[in-house]
């Protein structure tokens, strides 16, 4: 019975704790409960008329009961504190923000990875192959006949003292092109290949880097056709630079590819109508081919039975052409001035 | 090569009513690149691209040659006229000229023309605009022939004063050892050995053939008999001596890629109408023509099946061999074996060789535009984990990047100043043979140095990494080991930041057991002390700070702290799978146990031996250092029962036994 009673009351008060938001209301509730004359106090008196037995656990339940009640009415006292002060708080919405550190990385990076990503959608599987490398890799395999003019175009730095009998002298590779002779070696077709890297070249100016990036594609199979290789590269470029950009080839001539092409895509600024940006609505992407019948036998592969095609373009030229970025120097990319670095 | 060609003087080579907007199109797409079209006065003027493959378009005559393929396709008449030429008489009874050639390889044909009355005057208004569009600038009548015709129709010319050739005798040879030539520029010219020159009989050089002709025999206001010289050159000969002497001219420049011999003729018939007509003069001897192996005809071959297999194409047999007709291919078509035989025209005859050569020629006219664009088909195996070692690359760049670093990328060739600087040894690395400058000369075989001088250059402080190849050499034979690296730089002054950047970064591969001891064997060049980074027995890698000296010649005022990992080791240990623990049920006990410890305790060793006393020790961390005082806090956990203060004593008075005999450790209560 008075077991009962006591939980009634304990409830009782809990209730009207957390129904209030005043402080004042707490303190009328606490005097009602836990004050001389409180409810508890009131059945504290009966406990002496209790079987002997029964004194105390109740006496304890009472006890139990006030801290309850004590602790409910501090912590409603102290929502009811924090809450008012909060209101009072001027919370400046335009202070500078704390950041946590911030790093970046090299638009180079972030360029190469989007490439990449472009080309793992369609299976292509991505390789790195030697930057120094010999001339039959860079040249001589390629279709390039020794002393070629067709070899003035790839200003090629050359390295000292390294010379192979069978693969003739150590150079910078530059190009990417170098790379399709090693995956043929390496795997036997279907091949889909990405190959991203550093290449060199004899020049500098603002608009060349005498390092710089180059990313090659190449795949090799039965029955690929010059179809494949404009179906590729547009899904490239529309992927890259956005679903609007139309491609073209035009006949251009490379030692290791025939038919050659050079590759443009549609101009973003002017939407192919021709500005100051592009040539009469085009951008030059870069080279591309069907692979050589001389390179694919260099490489091991029975031309009777395969065929291919490759691209090859500047990580560099692409990143410019998408980001609209002015650099006006692309040397910039390689002089690792924090303030530029850190607008990435 | 880039070449100018004016519309005005194009039109005179092909009749087509043709805007030039379209004409720069057209032949874009189908032929030599037009990279730009300007107006100039009242004419406008085309800069075509030619590739080396097609020197037979080097020419105004050889792009109008294009253009005749090209436009009617796009339903454009457009008809080659003929110019105007006189053909030469080839009077026995002329002037006289006594030629030897020492070897015929040298000059596949030589002609000679002698003209006589030549009187010198300026050229036509016109003829002098031609010229200077192609930067060229008119001298006199005779020697604008030659360069008007060079440009006209591809076959660059020389003209001699023949009264200048004391014996009138030409003997064409290899330049020996110590000979030199002053040629038209009035440049002395020493001469590499082998170079084609000819000798007037005197032991006079009178020509650097195929390059410029020499000052002793040039044409002046005085002369009036002239010899026009028209030949080919060994291409491989005058390019080497273009590129020993370092000096190339427009003539050069056509020699090295292949002039066509039985352009010889036709271009010797148009030079006797212009001097004629420009300078009054008439022929004054018989044509010297040399010419001991004349142009045999060949054929190249291409099936239909081959046509469709390369482009994707159904072109038909008729329409494939009405192209190769239209570029002056002698075609033949065998509708049995659904083939078409094309004889070469001799203008074509250096590029076109294989199949694949006629296959561009039919797709290129035929439109690559009109091809569609189809997606290679799948091939049944692709191995998609060929990629994860690129994805882990980028994944680790990531993570530093949201550490707070900035990723750099510098080049891989270093000055020689550079590595003094960092006192590293030149004679160890590669060096490039044709350095464009002192700056790139030798390529890296460690990212430290670059990265001290990015740090230099953007004082005081940062904290970079770069990612890039270093060259090791493995001798002359052998191309040199190429290791990518991961290089940290930062002049935060913490190792203990460094080394929880190293963890984390290995911890983002699933890499969880890097070990870090200090190498006292290893004398690195540019640390101080080398802290080696090793999973299991494998070194993947070094930590240290740079030494002082370095920093003081780099002109760095902050210690730097490096960190230089081989990834090709470390991902060789990367994207374990992960593992999960089953999560407890039963509460840990927590409590910290401080021991005072003697001077140079390593601190991971003591964490080590505590966690080893007892598999129910699950975390044990250094909460705080207070001199000598170290503070752990070790949580015990059972997987089955909640633990009781009585096993926890046990294992507690262990511990601090262990401390004790290992690390002479008192626990402070």
């Amino acid at each position: 019975m008075l077991k009962t009673q006591i939980t009634n009351l304990k409830n009782e008060a809990i209730g009207e704790i957390l129904e209030t938001n005043e402080v004042e209301v707490l303190e009328e509730i606490r005097a009602k409960f836990l004050g001389r004359a409180g409810k508890l106090n009131l059945l504290t008196k009966e406990i002496p008329n209790l079987a002997p037995e029964e004194r105390k656990d109740i006496g304890n339940l009472i006890a139990e009961t006030k801290r309850t009640i004590e602790d409910a009415l501090r912590q409603a006292g102290e929502k009811i504190e924090k809450k008012s002060g909060e209101r009072e708080e001027f919370l400046d919405v335009t202070a500078p923000a704390i950041h946590p550190v911030e790093g970046h990385l090299h638009l180079i990076t972030e360029t190469i990875q989007e490439i990449y990503q472009i080309f793992a959608n369609l299976g292509f599987h991505r390789v790195r192959y030697p930057e120094v490398e010999w001339d039959w890799y860079s040249f001589g395999g390629l279709n390039f006949p020794e002393n070629h003019p067709a070899r003035d175009e790839w200003e090629t730095f050359f390295v000292e003292n390294l010379e192979n009998k069978k693969f003739g002298k150590g150079l910078l590779t530059p190009h990417t092109s170098s790379g399709q002779l090693r995956e043929m070696e390496q795997t036997k077709p279907p091949i889909r290949m990405i190959n991203i890297s550093k290449c060199y070249r004899r020049q500098s100016d603002v608009s060349h880097a005498p390092m710089f990036f180059q990313f090659e594609s190449l795949v090799v199979d039965k029955g690929i056709n010059i179809t494949h290789l404009k179906g590729t590269l547009d899904y490239f470029a529309k992927n890259f630079f956005g679903p609007g950009r139309k491609t073209r080839i035009r006949p251009f001539h490379f030692q290791f590819t025939e038919p050659s092409f050079e590759v443009d895509v549609s101009c973003g600024l002017c939407e192919g109508k021709g500005c100051r940006f592009c040539k009469e609505g085009w951008l030059e992407l870069g080279g591309a081919g069907m692979v050589h019948p001389n390179v694919l036998k260099n490489g091991g592969i029975d031309p009777e039975i395969y065929s291919g095609f490759a691209s090859g373009f500047g990580v560099e030229r692409c990143l410019m052409m998408k980001s609209g970025l002015s650099i006006d120097d692309i040397r910039y990319l390689y002089t690792n001035d924090f303030r530029f670095l850190k607008q990435f | 090569m880039d070449i100018k060609i004016p519309d005005h003087w194009l039109r005179e080579i092909i009749e087509t009513k043709v805007t030039p907007e379209k004409i720069k199109e057209y032949l874009t797409l189908c032929g030599q690149s037009v990279n730009r079209l300007t107006k100039e006065g009242d004419d406008f003027v085309y800069e075509v691209e030619v590739t080396t493959n097609r020197p037979d378009c080097l020419s105004v005559y050889g792009i109008g040659r294009e253009l005749a393929a090209i436009l009617p396709q796009f339903g454009i008449p457009a008809v080659l006229k003929k110019i105007p030429s006189l053909k030469i008489k080839n009077n026995s009874s002329g002037l006289p000229l006594s030629i030897k050639i020492s070897q015929k390889t040298l000059c596949p044909r030589f002609t000679a023309l002698i003209f006589d009355n030549v009187k010198i005057k300026p050229s036509p208004k016109f003829v002098e605009e031609r010229l200077a569009t192609a930067g060229i600038r008119s001298l006199n009548n005779v020697i604008d022939i030659s360069n008007y015709l060079m440009l006209e129709l591809g076959q660059p010319m020389h003209t001699f004063d023949y009264d200048k050739i004391l014996k009138h005798k030409m003997i064409l040879r290899e330049s020996k050892e110590g000979e030199s030539v002053i040629t038209l520029d009035g440049q002395e010219r020493k001469l590499p050995v082998g170079t084609i020159v000819i000798e007037d009989g005197e032991g006079r050089l009178i020509d650097l053939c195929g390059i410029m002709g020499a000052k002793n025999s040039e044409t002046d206001e005085k002369t009036q008999r002239v010899l026009l010289f028209v030949q080919t050159y060994d291409p491989v000969k005058i390019r080497r001596t273009c590129q020993e002497l370092g000096f190339r001219t427009e003539a050069a420049s056509r020699f090295e890629k292949g002039v066509d011999p039985e352009g010889v003729i036709p271009s010797m018939e148009r030079a006797n109408f212009l001097f004629r007509e420009w300078c009054g003069a008439n022929e004054g001897s018989e044509l010297f023509d040399i010419y001991p192996n004349p142009y045999q005809e060949k054929t190249v071959s291409v099936s239909l099946e081959q046509i469709n297999k390369l482009t994707g194409l159904e072109i038909d047999l008729e329409k494939a061999e009405e192209i190769l007709a239209s570029l002056g291919f002698k075609t033949k078509i065998n509708f049995t074996d659904k083939l078409i035989s094309a004889k070469v025209p001799h203008f074509r005859a250096g590029d076109i060789t294989i199949p694949e050569d006629l296959i561009e020629e039919i797709a290129r006219i035929y439109g690559y535009f009109n091809l569609p664009n189809i997606l290679p088909p799948l091939p049944d195996k692709i191995e998609s984990s060929a990629n994860k070692n690129f994805d882990f690359e980028y994944k680790m760049k990531t993570a530093l990047k949201y550490w707070g670093f900035t990723e750099t990328m510098s080049y891989s060739l270093v000055s020689e100043e550079l590595l003094k600087k960092t006192y590293e040894d030149p004679r160890k690395l590669l060096k490039i043979s044709n350095p464009l400058s002192s700056d790139m000369v030798f390529l890296r075989a460690s990212l430290i140095p670059s990265l001290l001088e990015i740090i230099a250059k953007n004082n005081p402080f940062g904290q970079i990494f770069e990612m890039a190849n270093v060259y090791i050499s493995k001798g002359r034979e052998n191309l040199p080991d190429e290791s990518l690296e991961l290089t940290i730089a930062t002049t935060k002054d913490s190792f203990l930041e460094l080394k929880g950047i190293v963890k984390s970064l290995l911890r983002e591969l699933s890499i969880n057991n890097l070990e870090m001891t200090i190498d006292d064997r290893i004398e690195h060049v540019f640390l101080e002390k080398t802290i080696s980074l090793y999973l299991g027995d494998c070194n993947i890698g070094v930590m240290g700070q740079i030494r002082p000296e370095i920093l003081k010649n780099m002109g760095v005022k902050n210690p730097v702290w490096i960190t230089d990992i081989e990834i090709k080791r470390l991902l060789h240990f990367a994207g374990g799978s992960k593992k999960y623990v089953p999560l407890p049920k039963y509460p840990p006990i927590i409590e910290d146990l401080s021991f005072e410890l003697p001077p140079k305790i390593f601190i991971g060793q003591i964490i080590d031996e505590i966690k080893k006393e007892n598999p129910l020790i699950k975390i044990v961390e250094l909460l705080d250092s207070f001199e000598k005082t170290r503070t752990f806090r070790l949580s015990y956990q059972s997987n089955e029962k909640n633990l009781n203060n009585e096993e926890v004593e046990k294992i507690r008075k262990k511990i601090i036994d262990k401390v004790a005999k290992k690390f002479s450790g008192t626990l402070k209560s």
